[in-house]
């Protein structure tokens, strides 16, 4: 009696450890989702503990980083290639950032002065690797992975950063509500914006003629003008604000997290169609071939036509948080908690390959 | 309804967090007093229980019955319960409230990782609690020298010490000895008093160890109520400070063998 007590309490004991180790991330659950880059044949993206590189016609796995998992370790950032093909860039929550052989998967360096998780992929441009952490901070890097300069704001950094021809500068968007211009040169501050209102978690595009386009968290999509500085205008959305503004002609694709894709006019902000097709959309649309792409996590790949008419809503097994990505005539999507880590569908919609994670 | 009892924990937490000028680690030591005050009559009826359990063990009938039964552990069982019942005592009514705690404990964990949110499917998740709030966000998850959302180290000398799950695992031992009724000298421990002295040895233990592993927002969530139930039986004088020390041997009477 006493013992089978004991073996009871024991048993309740281990129920709440592993009720607790559930949660935690680690290992058991994706906590971030994949992002995917193309380069001719090759289909590279992180997921969970490796980085992969797959062919593109068929699948087929070329090679995964590290070889082996390592507890820890773990990849969501798209990898990113080198200006000039020779390195492919592996950004980990384990605070490293690793230049990798795009070829065979073999490490060349890795950068560890970062103190915290990189959710966002670099920016490699020509002659720097611009890298921002949830420390805080963007770090330039040159391509042997020296530090170069770098830049702090006060809040986690998760968007990506991205170069700007008009300015010659780089925009930081950071959850700290503000955009920054900073000197790639030097890593000193060009100029920075108002407060946005709301933290930006994802990196802004930008137009032709020199327009912002920035979503936050509190329920806006905002223009900013480059050369002036100030906000050119505000849609209101009616949730977060998650994903980057796609701008297709004078047309910009926006969503909230509530599940609203918005069409809106470039130059006024103004709505021009909106779609509910359900689930929450966290993610950038795909523009191809006069289509428009976008994932939703109630597992959907919603395909309208740029004027607004639902085309399909196709059902995806697993949540699709990540953008869909065009590559040649097939559409990848790397859904979470699914059979497959990555997933080729052809225009039509019908699958053409599906990655499964190693065994 | 689990999710509304998290949303519900989500909730709190922000509110003290934003009231307090947002401080994550004070916003959890807080939340854990008000939990407190909210399971107060649990913790009372853990305290009656354990008194009433305490003065039957000192009683002389117990003592009796323990000497009448001391070589039929079936029959002592047996006569226990009868007596259990008769004086209206649970056996199990000291850790009872305790196991009750479990999906409190849970839910504040979930709680306070949902709330850190510091990958973008926590966030996802988190989103899904909070209607407002969007200007919370992120979360200032650094109190003292820790992280809140990872397990924590302090460098002392060169060397990671986890210094919360020490802390952890002491004030888990101090709790729990100063709640576990002593046991009569020579008496043979009851059934459910024998449950609670392995809950004395194992739990701290137990712990220290999920202090060390998971985040340490939950290390200050275990620090925060034991502290809290210290004080809870110091104020009600129901201390049994006799018990944290451990019991050494009477030298005088070993000089004398």
């Amino acid at each position: 009696m006493i013992k089978n007590k004991k073996i009871l309490f024991i048993i309740i004991l281990a129920v709440v450890a592993l009720t607790l180790g559930a949660c935690t991330g680690r290992r058991v659950v994706a906590t971030g989702w994949s992002g995917i880059t193309v380069n001719e044949e090759t289909v590279y993206f992180s997921y969970g503990p490796h980085a992969y590189a797959l062919n593109l016609n068929n699948g087929a796995q070329q090679w995964q980083f590290p070889a082996e998992p390592i507890n820890g370790v773990d990849f969501y950032a798209a990898p990113v290639l080198a200006d000039d093909y020779s390195q492919l860039l592996v950004a980990g929550y384990d605070s490293v950032l690793y230049s990798v052989n795009p070829v065979n998967g073999s490490k060349i360096w890795s950068f560890v002065a970062a103190e915290n998780r990189y959710i966002a992929p670099p920016l490699a441009t020509e002659d720097r690797i611009f890298a921002a952490n949830s420390d805080n901070s963007l770090y330039a890097l040159d391509y042997d992975g020296l530090l170069q300069w770098e830049f702090e704001t006060e809040d986690p950094l998760w968007a990506s950063p991205i170069l700007s021809e008009n300015c010659n500068c780089i925009y930081q968007a950071s959850m700290d509500h503000y955009l920054y211009a900073i000197n790639p040169e030097n890593g000193k501050l060009v100029w920075k914006s108002e407060d946005l209102g709301g933290p930006i978690v994802n990196n802004p595009s930008l137009s032709e003629d020199g327009l912002i386009l920035l979503a936050t968290f509190n329920n806006e999509v905002i223009a900013l003008n480059e050369e002036s500085q100030q906000v050119e205008w505000r849609f209101q959305t009616s949730d977060w604000a998650w994903a980057t503004p796609v701008i297709d002609g004078d047309q910009v694709y926006a969503s909230d997290i509530s599940g609203t894709f918005y069409t809106l006019d470039l130059h006024s902000g103004e709505l021009l169609w909106q779609v509910q097709p359900g689930g929450g959309i966290y993610s950038s649309p795909l523009v191809q071939d006069g289509m428009v792409y976008f994932s939703t996590d109630t597992s959907s790949l919603v395909v309208i036509s740029q004027e607004g008419v639902v085309q399909r809503n196709q059902p995806v097994e697993g949540k699709l948080y990540a953008s869909p990505v065009g590559a040649e005539d097939k559409i990848l999507l790397a859904p979470s908690e699914a059979e497959y880590f990555l997933v080729a569908l052809s225009e039509s919609g019908v699958q053409v390959w599906g990655y499964p994670p190693p065994k | 309804m689990w999710d509304a009892f998290i949303t519900l924990m989500i909730t709190s937490l922000l509110f003290i967090y934003n009231l307090i000028g947002q401080n994550f680690g004070w916003a959890i030591i807080i939340f854990t007093v008000v939990v407190r005050l909210v399971t107060y009559p649990l913790t009372a009826k853990q305290m009656k229980s354990s008194k009433a359990m305490q003065d039957f063990q000192s009683s002389k009938e117990f003592l009796d019955m323990q000497k009448k039964y001391k070589n039929d552990k079936e029959g002592l069982a047996q006569k226990q319960m009868e007596l259990y019942k008769e004086k209206g005592i649970s056996p199990f009514g000291s850790c009872l409230p305790l196991l009750v705690q479990f999906p409190i404990i849970i839910g504040l964990y979930q709680a306070i990782i949902r709330t850190l949110a510091v990958t973008p499917i926590q966030l996802v998740n988190l989103s899904k609690h909070i209607n407002d709030g969007a200007n919370l966000i992120p979360i200032n998850s650094q109190f003292w020298w820790m992280e809140l959302s990872e397990p924590e180290r302090l460098p002392i000398l060169g060397v990671a010490v986890p210094v919360l799950a020490i802390l952890v695992l002491i004030t888990s031992y101090i709790q729990t000895k100063m709640v576990t009724p002593p046991t009569s000298p020579g008496a043979e421990p009851a059934q459910g008093a024998q449950m609670t002295q392995a809950m004395t040895l194992y739990m701290p233990f137990f712990m220290g160890y999920l202090a060390m592993t998971f985040a340490s927002g939950l290390a200050l969530y275990f620090i925060a109520t034991n502290l809290a139930t210290i004080a809870q039986y110091v104020i009600t004088g129901q201390a049994n400070f006799k018990n944290i020390l451990p019991k050494l041997p009477n030298f005088s009477q070993l000089g004398k063998q």
